[in-house]
């Protein structure tokens, strides 16, 4: 199996519902961390491996909803699979509004529970490729001179050479230069990779 | 007097003058006596006259029916019955007079009722009690009918006055209030299985997931060898299947029903649950006082559900001051909040929730009653945040507990 670099949290708050889980996971080559509330898996340091969080939704204090509106605010990305015994339709539609993956009446099979996480991993890894490379671009831009950084935001907004020139009062030549040290730096083959990469890493607004 | 005077002129030739005269002086004497008496006769006859006379119209005059029947002829004839009698029954006096008072109102079946009020009169005893007639017309109608006998001089039954009342509209009204209450009950009753129900799914929900990833992940570690443990994890899974579809059943089965939401005055509906725990209150020596804010703006929900909810707190308001002969007033309030929210509050003068009950009050299968289910509260709840309030309580300053909710004003009406 090429999961063994993915994390599956559960929270749930039977013990041996987190047991059985883990095991099952286990067998089917996921690393697992198990977690009876909600608090103790917060306090959890995590890795910033692909991961995905299977929630039961009854939890003593913060509830499984609970939980996923503080993961949103804290802005931290874990694809959530929901699991209950006491759900419902307005329950599910609820969940996945807020961006839940798959919402699984208890008890689930083995193979709806791994086809969720399977897509729930996936997504995980979209979203941390994401993440690198906008931590790359990030990088990059902070090689820039604070001159160069000023003529990458205005070529990002599409401004000519000549227009960049004429209000920054300096020669078209110079401009022409800090242009392509930037293109350089930024390893962009080019002005529409270059604008991509301002996109990605926040320097403009989509 | 004739004769007095016959008498007088027959002795007339025989007697002496002197004799005569005292003679006649003493006879004169008599008659005036003779004539006083007389003359309290009559007097006294034309007093019996006046009474029977205001007697008679008395009788007319009510509006119950009442009337006589000839105790000594064995087909019990009616032998006088009231304007009032005629009326209710729908018979003419012709049609009346005469006939047996049992045939005539058409009895329950197989004569049961009628034999056991004759038998009933027949011991000199009198007769109360509700009976269902039949009016001229078949129309059914409930009455209420008392009979004594009534006895001469010697203590002789010579006849039996009746007296009947019409009590179908009673008797309707009170069976509305019977129905609905048992409508409400029922709705309670399977609300609360459903609850138990849906509580119980979850609680072995869980073991069986337990069970159910144990088996699946057994069967994936010893995946192409142990065919005989396969096997019996296999049975094992498809066992757990099938725990779970007799529950799943199950919860399709007590699935609460929808809730019809539609505009409510919640006065009216607070005054009508009032009104049908009346005589449960009032059987508990207690009180129940209602303050409400009039008018409110309507409110948007399930005319049921909403009864279900109040109900519930005044039973258990009620409950709380059981054991207090001082506590007996019971208080209903409702009042506009800003916002656009109604509040109402049950207040009691009970003996207030313990401070260690406080948090649990409205979770499932908790209850302080010894033969309570501990579902009454926490279905009120969800029952009021479904229709976007919310059900709290608190204890009073003053003593006994208040349980309080909220709920929203229908925005919809103006338009």
């Amino acid at each position: 199996m090429k999961n063994n670099s993915a994390m599956i949290y559960v929270v749930d708050d039977d013990n041996s519902v987190c047991r059985s889980t883990a095991l099952l996971l286990q067998s089917n080559g996921f690393k697992v961390e198990t977690f009876t509330t909600a608090e103790d898996f917060l306090a959890f340091k995590h890795s910033k491996v692909a991961s995905c969080l299977v929630l039961d939704i009854r939890l003593p204090n913060i509830n499984g909803f609970a939980l996923q509106n503080i993961i949103a605010e804290r802005g931290m990305v874990i694809p959530i699979i929901f699991i209950t015994g006491h759900g419902n339709i307005p329950m599910s539609v609820k969940a996945m509004k807020a961006g839940a993956i798959d919402f699984l009446p208890k008890p689930f099979t083995e193979k709806k529970l791994v086809d969720a996480i399977v897509l729930a991993i996936a997504k995980s890894k979209i979203h941390n490729k994401q993440q690198d490379e906008i931590a790359k671009i990030k990088r990059r831009v902070d090689t820039l001179s604070v001159r160069e950084l000023e003529v990458f935001r205005f070529v990002a907004q599409g401004m000519l050479n000549k227009q960049i020139a004429f209000k920054r009062g300096t020669a078209i030549q110079t401009i022409k230069v800090h242009r392509s040290r930037v293109m350089h730096k930024m390893q962009a083959k080019t002005v529409t990779e270059l604008i991509h990469f301002a996109r990605k890493a926040g320097l403009v607004s989509l | 007097m004739k004769q007095t005077k016959k008498e007088k002129k027959l002795l007339l030739p025989q007697e002496t003058h002197s004799h005569l005269k005292e003679k006649v002086r003493k006879q004169t004497d008599e008659l005036k006596i003779k004539n006083a008496q007389l003359q309290k006769g009559v007097d006294r006859e034309k007093l019996a006259d006046d009474q029977i006379h205001i007697l008679t119209k008395a009788v007319e005059s009510v509006l119950d029916g009442v009337f006589v029947v000839d105790a000594k002829t064995p087909d019990f004839p009616i032998i006088y019955a009231n304007s009032s009698f005629y009326s209710l029954t729908g018979y003419t006096k012709k049609e009346i007079l005469g006939k047996n008072y049992f045939l005539l109102c058409g009895f329950d079946v197989n004569e049961r009722v009628s034999e056991e009020i004759k038998q009933i009169l027949f011991q000199g005893k009198p007769y109360h009690g509700e009976i269902a007639n039949l009016k001229k017309n078949g129309e059914k109608f409930s009455s209420l009918l008392r009979m004594a006998p009534i006895r001469d001089i010697q203590g002789e039954i010579t006849h039996y006055v009746g007296i009947k009342t019409d009590i179908t509209l009673m008797k309707e009204k009170d069976l509305e209030i019977e129905n609905q209450r048992e409508e409400i009950l029922h709705v309670t009753r399977v609300g609360k299985l459903a609850e138990f129900v849906s509580s119980l799914a979850h609680e072995i929900s869980q073991p069986l997931t337990s069970i159910l990833s144990y088996a699946q992940a057994a069967q994936r570690i010893f995946a192409g060898r142990e065919p005989q443990l396969q096997e019996i994890l296999q049975y094992i899974v498809n066992d757990d299947h099938r725990a779970v579809e007799v529950i799943r059943r199950l919860r399709t089965l007590l699935k609460k029903s929808k809730p019809t939401f539609e505009p409510l005055d919640i006065n009216t509906l607070i005054t009508d649950t009032a009104n049908l725990m009346m005589a449960h209150i009032t059987a508990r020596n207690k009180i129940i006082k209602l303050k409400l804010d009039d008018p409110l703006p309507m409110i948007q929900g399930d005319r049921i559900q909403l009864q279900q909810v109040i109900l519930n707190l005044i039973s258990n308001s009620l409950e709380a001051m059981e054991a207090s002969r001082e506590s007996r007033e019971l208080m209903v309030e409702t009042s506009l909040q800003g916002a656009g929210m109604i509040l109402v509050e049950v207040k009691d003068s009970g003996c207030g929730i313990p401070l260690e009950n406080m948090n649990k009050l409205f979770t499932h299968f908790f209850t302080s009653k010894p033969d309570g289910l501990g579902m009454g509260l926490s279905i009120s709840r969800s029952i009021v945040e479904a229709h976007g309030g919310c059900l709290e309580a608190k204890n009073n300053p003053d003593g006994g507990a208040t349980f309080y909710f909220t709920l929203p004003v229908n925005m919809k009406q103006d338009l």
